[in-house]
C-alpha cells in the first residue's frame, strides 16, 4: 500500500537498470522470424516499484531474461548502474546476485534436502562464506514469513504457499538490489496472493529494494506499483505512472488487457453524470471518492 | 434424480513422515452432502487446501470415500462394474493443461476417450469434430498441442471430455495456470456448453469473478461445506468470505464498503454494471 | 539452444509418400536399409540411389530440407571417411608421413559414405512423412505377433507415444530449471568433470520431481478418460491399406529382386564388413 517516496538514500542520479534498444529475435521450427523483444528502451530508478504487464507471448518473459543476462540480445544492451552487462569482461554471475529473478512457479526449482540448505544455495554460489550465507538464509526465511519449524523441513513437504515463499527466499538471500518477480502469485488463493504481495511490498519499504512485478492482474499492479510498463507484441507499448497508463483504455484493450474493474465503475459513474474523478483504481480510493461526492451533494 | 448426489462423504488419508511412520490422519473431506440437479451450473469455492479438489475427484471415481457414498446419475462409485460408465458420465478437466493432453495431435487427443470406450471409427471422427466445434477449436484438429496457448489447450481438454458424451463435467481449477484471456475463453466455453448442450457443470475455483454467473455456489473450508447459496447470497457475506481466505469481486467489495459507510445500497451486488445502476438510482433520486 | 531440438521431425504437407500407410513406410525403410548392407558394388548403389531419389521426389519435401537433415551426422561421416581413407591396406596410391591412401581405401570410404548418407536420408524420409503418432500405431500393429511371447505390445506403443508427447515438454522444463538456477548463481560450465556433474544436481532433482508429478497427473487424466488398457479399444484412424500401398509393395519387391539380381550375378558378393 505504501506509495510515498520516503526511501533510504540511494544514488538517484543514474538508473539502476537501463535498457537500450533491446532486440531479441529467434526463428521457429518453421523458420518464421519471431521478434520477441523489439527496440525496447527504458530506465529504472533505484527504489521504484514497477508493474510489468502484457499477455502471454508479449515478450515480457524474454525481457526479464535479457535484464538478468540469461539471454543475450541480438542488438542493444542493458546497463546495470551504468555498466554494460553484455560487455565481454563483465561479471554476469555477480550481476544475477544483484538483479534477482524469481521465475514463475519458483517452487519447481527447489532441490535441497532442507529449506535452509536450499536458501543457502544462492549466497554460496555468490562466493559468500558459509557462516555468512547461513546467517543471511536465516534472516531471509524469517523475512518471507515462514515459521521456524520450516527451516529443516524438506522443501517438498511444505504447502503450496510455503514452497513459493521458500523459493523466493532462495533468490532474496543473494541480497539483490533489484528483485524481479514473474507472476509470483500464480495459482495462489486470494489470501495467499495478498499476503505474498504485501510481503514483497514490505521488502521495498524495509530494504529500499527496486521491484519489478510481472502480473496479469491489473488490480494487483494498481495496488502496489507506482509505474507501469506494458509490453505488446515485443514492444514497450506504454511506460508511465499507474494513473497515466490506465487512461489509455483503448490501447490497453487492443493489447488484450483491461483496466481494473474499479476504474471502469468510476468511468461509468462519471459519464452518467455523477461528478466523480475517473482516475481511481483501488477500492479504498473509490469508496472514499464516491462517499465524498454523495456527502457533498447531500445524497446521504 | 440428481446427476450428482454426495451422501455424507468423508475422505481421510494417512500422513507419513520421512521414515514412513504414521504421522497422523488428515481428513480432506469431512461429511459433505450435496445434490446437483441435471443442467445446473455449480461453483465450488475454497482456499488452497480446503478439500475442494479432493471432493471433485470423488465425483469422477478417481477417489473413493472413506465413509458415505457418491452417486453419479444413480450409479454408486463403489460399484466397480460401473466405473467406465461413471467416468464417461461425469468427465473431468484438470488444472494443468500440459499434463492431461495425451495425444500428439489435437484430434488424436480428443479421440482418446471414445477410443477407450470402443466407439466405432466413423463415429469417433464425428464426435471429435463435433466436440472441437463446440469449443471453437475445429480448425486446430491437426495441430500439435504444444503450439497452442494455455486457454486453447484447456479448450482441447474440454473437447476431449465432451467427446465421451458426458452429462456432467467437473472442472478442477481449470483456469489456475492460465492468463486472463485464456481464462475468459474457458469460462465462456463452460457456460455455452451448459446452456446449449445442457451439460451440468461443476466448476472448482478460487477466482471469485468466475462464480458470478453460476446457479449455485458452495464454499468449502477445512473439508466441510461452509456456505452455500446463489452467488448474490454468498457475496453479500463479505466478511465471512474473507475469513475463509477468499475475496469478493471488486464491485462487490466496493458496494460493501459503501454500505458500511451508510450508503443505502442493496446486498449481493456482483458486477460493475449492477453497482453503477444502484448508485445512479440513489443519485438521480436525490437530485 | 535446447529449444531448437525437434523430436519427431514431421514435415507437414500432402504427398504420395505422406499418404502411404505408416506400416508400408516402415517396411519400405527397413527393406531399403537392409539392401544397403548386403551388397557392396556400384550397380547396387546406383539402383539404391535411384530408388531414394524417386522417393524424395514423391515426398514433396524440398531437397535442401532433406540435405540439411544430414547435418547431425557430418562429423561421423567425416570421421568414417578419414579413417577408411588413410588406414585401409592395399595398393598404395599416395603416401606421406604415416598416411597412405590406397585404391581400396578410396572405394571403401566411398561405399561407407554412400551407405551412411542413404541410411540417414531414408530414415529421415520416413519420419518426415509420417506423424509420430502414426508411426507408433504402425509399430503396435507390426509388433502384434510378439504378443505370443507375452510382449505387452499395446503398452509399449502407448509408452512410446507418451514419451514422444512429453520429451519436448521436459526439454523445455530442463531449460527453464537451468535458467532459474543460473539466476541463483549456479555455474554449469567451469570446473572439472566431477564438479560439473555435481553442479547438475540442482537441475536433476527438480526435473525428476516434476516428471513424477506430471506422470501422476497424466495417469489420473488417462484414468478419468476411461483408459483401461488396450482391450476393446477402437481407433480414430484405423490403419487401412489403399491402392497406393499395394503399388508401393510391388515396387519394393521389384527393387529387392533387382538388388539381389545385381548383387549376385552382375558382381561377386562382398561379405558384410562393418
Amino acid at each position: 500500500m505504501q506509495k510515498d517516496n520516503t526511501l533510504i538514500e540511494l544514488n538517484k542520479d543514474i538508473p539502476i537498470l537501463e535498457a537500450k534498444h533491446l532486440v531479441y529475435e529467434y526463428r521457429t521450427a518453421a523458420a518464421k522470424l519471431i521478434r520477441a523483444v523489439y527496440d525496447v528502451s527504458f530506465n529504472i530508478w533505484p527504489g521504484e516499484f514497477i508493474g510489468l504487464i502484457g499477455h502471454t507471448g508479449s515478450g515480457k518473459s524474454t525481457l526479464l531474461q535479457l535484464l538478468t543476462a540469461l539471454e543475450e540480445p541480438d542488438s542493444g544492451t542493458v546497463y546495470f548502474k551504468g555498466q554494460d552487462i553484455f560487455e565481454k569482461k563483465y561479471d554476469r554471475k555477480k550481476l544475477r546476485g544483484k538483479v534477482g529473478l524469481v521465475f514463475q512457479y519458483p517452487e519447481h526449482q527447489l532441490f535441497a534436502e532442507t529449506v535452509f540448505a536450499d536458501v543457502c544455495f544462492g549466497p554460496l554460489n555468490m562466493g559468500v562464506d558459509r557462516k555468512q550465507a547461513e546467517l543471511t538464509a536465516y534472516d531471509t526465511i524469517k523475512k518471507v514469513g515462514l515459521e521456524d519449524e520450516c527451516f529443516y523441513k524438506s522443501p517438498f513437504d511444505l504447502s503450496g504457499g510455503q514452497k513459493r515463499r521458500a523459493a523466493i527466499a532462495g533468490v532474496l538471500a543473494m541480497k539483490p538490489e533489484v528483485l524481479i518477480l514473474d507472476e509470483p502469485t500464480a495459482g495462489l488463493d486470494p489470501k495467499g496472493r495478498d499476503d505474498l504481495l504485501d510481503m514483497i511490498a514490505s521488502l521495498r519499504e524495509d530494504a529500499g529494494m527496486t521491484i519489478i512485478l510481472v502480473s496479469h492482474s491489473m488490480e494487483d499492479v494498481a495496488r502496489y506499483a507506482e509505474r507501469i510498463m506494458v509490453m505488446n507484441k515485443g514492444k514497450l507499448l506504454l511506460d508511465d505512472t499507474v494513473s497515466a497508463v490506465f487512461m489509455h483504455q483503448s490501447e490497453l484493450k487492443s493489447a488484450g488487457l483491461a483496466v481494473p474493474e474499479v476504474m471502469e465503475i468510476m468511468t461509468a459513474l462519471s459519464s452518467s453524470g455523477m461528478p466523480v474523478r475517473d482516475d481511481i483504481f483501488t477500492t479504498d480510493d473509490a469508496a472514499e471518492e464516491i462517499l465524498r461526492v454523495l456527502r457533498e451533494y447531500r445524497v446521504i | 434424480m440428481p446427476i450428482v448426489d454426495l451422501k455424507n462423504v468423508t475422505f481421510e488419508y494417512i500422513r507419513r513422515d520421512n521414515e514412513g511412520n504414521v504421522d497422523g490422519i488428515t481428513t480432506a473431506v469431512d461429511g459433505v452432502s450435496l445434490k446437483v440437479s441435471p443442467g445446473e451450473f455449480i461453483a465450488v469455492l475454497g482456499a488452497n487446501g480446503s478439500g475442494k479438489s479432493t471432493l471433485a475427484k470423488h465425483i469422477n471415481a478417481l477417489l473413493f470415500p472413506t465413509e458415505g457414498a457418491v452417486f453419479v446419475d444413480g450409479m454408486n462409485t463403489a460399484d466397480e462394474d460401473k466405473l467406465l460408465d461413471i467416468r464417461s458420465t461425469a468427465g473431468m478437466i484438470f488444472q494443468n493443461p500440459d499434463d492431461q493432453i495425451i495425444g500428439q495431435i489435437v484430434e488424436e487427443d480428443v479421440a482418446f476417450g471414445p477410443e477407450n470406450l470402443g466407439v466405432p471409427s466413423e463415429e469417433i471422427r464425428k464426435r471429435v469434430y463435433d466436440s472441437l466445434d463446440a469449443v471453437g477449436m475445429s480448425e486446430y484438429g491437426l495441430r500439435s498441442p504444444d503450439r497452442l496457448s494455455g486457454g486453447q489447450k484447456q479448450r482441447v481438454s474440454i473437447a476431449s471430455v465432451i467427446a465421451m458424451k458426458p452429462k456432467c463435467i467437473i472442472m478442477d481449477e481449470p483456469t489456475a495456470m492460465i492468463d486472463p484471456e485464456g481464462r475468459r475463453e474457458i469460462l465462456e466455453t463452460a457456460h455455452r456448453l451448459n446452456k446449449e448442450e445442457k451439460i451440468t457443470v461443476i466448476l472448482i475455483t478460487h477466482y471469485m469473478e468466475e462464480v458470478v454467473d453460476a446457479d449455485r455456489v458452495f464454499v468449502m473450508d477445512k473439508g466441510k461445506v461452509a456456505m452455500s447459496g446463489t452467488p448474490a447470497e454468498i457475496f453479500s457475506r463479505v466478511s465471512e468470505l474473507q475469513e475463509l481466505r477468499l475475496t469478493v469481486p471488486q464491485a462487490t467489495e466496493l458496494a460493501h464498503r459503501l454500505k458500511m459507510a451508510g450508503v443505502p445500497i442493496r446486498d449481493g451486488i456482483l458486477t460493475g454494471d449492477e453497482l453503477v445502476s444502484a448508485i445512479m438510482k440513489l443519485w438521480s433520486a436525490a437530485r | 539452444m535446447l529449444r531448437d531440438i525437434t523430436i519427431g521431425q514431421y514435415y507437414q504437407t500432402d504427398s504420395v509418400m505422406h499418404r502411404l500407410d505408416p506400416r508400408t513406410k516402415i517396411v519400405l525403410t527397413f527393406v531399403y536399409i537392409l539392401s544397403l548392407f548386403v551388397f557392396e558394388n556400384p550397380a547396387v548403389y546406383a539402383v539404391a540411389a535411384l530408388f531414394l531419389i524417386i522417393e524424395i521426389i514423391l515426398s514433396a519435401i524440398p531437397l535442401l530440407y532433406m540435405v540439411r537433415g544430414l547435418k547431425p551426422v557430418v562429423f561421423l561421416l567425416a570421421f568414417t571417411v578419414v579413417v577408411n581413407l588413410f588406414f585401409t591396406g592395399g595398393q598404395e596410391l599416395v603416401s606421406f608421413w604415416i598416411f597412405r591412401i590406397t585404391i581400396e581405401g578410396i572405394k571403401r570410404s566411398a561405399y561407407l559414405m554412400g551407405r551412411l548418407i542413404f541410411l540417414v536420408l531414408a530414415s529421415n524420409l520416413m519420419t518426415l512423412t509420417t506423424a509420430p503418432v502414426s508411426l507408433t500405431n504402425a509399430l503396435e500393429y507390426l509388433m502384434k505377433p510378439l504378443k505370443i511371447f507375452r510382449v505387452p505390445v499395446h503398452e509399449v506403443a502407448m509408452m512410446m507415444s507418451i514419451a514422444l508427447r512429453f520429451i519436448p515438454i521436459l526439454v523445455d522444463e530442463t531449460n527453464k530449471i537451468m535458467k532459474a538456477q543460473i539466476a541463483r548463481g549456479a555455474d554449469f560450465e567451469s570446473g572439472n568433470i566431477i564438479k560439473k556433474t555435481k553442479s547438475l544436481i540442482p537441475v536433476i532433482i527438480p526435473l525428476f520431481v516434476s516428471a513424477f508429478r506430471r506422470a501422476n497427473n497424466l495417469a489420473q487424466a488417462m484414468e478419468a478418460r476411461c483408459y483401461n488398457g488396450g482391450e476393446g479399444r477402437t481407433r480414430l484412424n484405423p490403419l487401412k491399406y489403399r491402392r497406393a500401398d499395394i503399388v508401393a509393395y510391388v515396387l519394393l519387391v521389384i527393387y529387392a529382386v533387382l538388388i539381389v539380381f545385381m548383387g549376385c550375378f552382375l558382381f561377386r558378393v562382398i561379405p558384410i564388413a562393418v
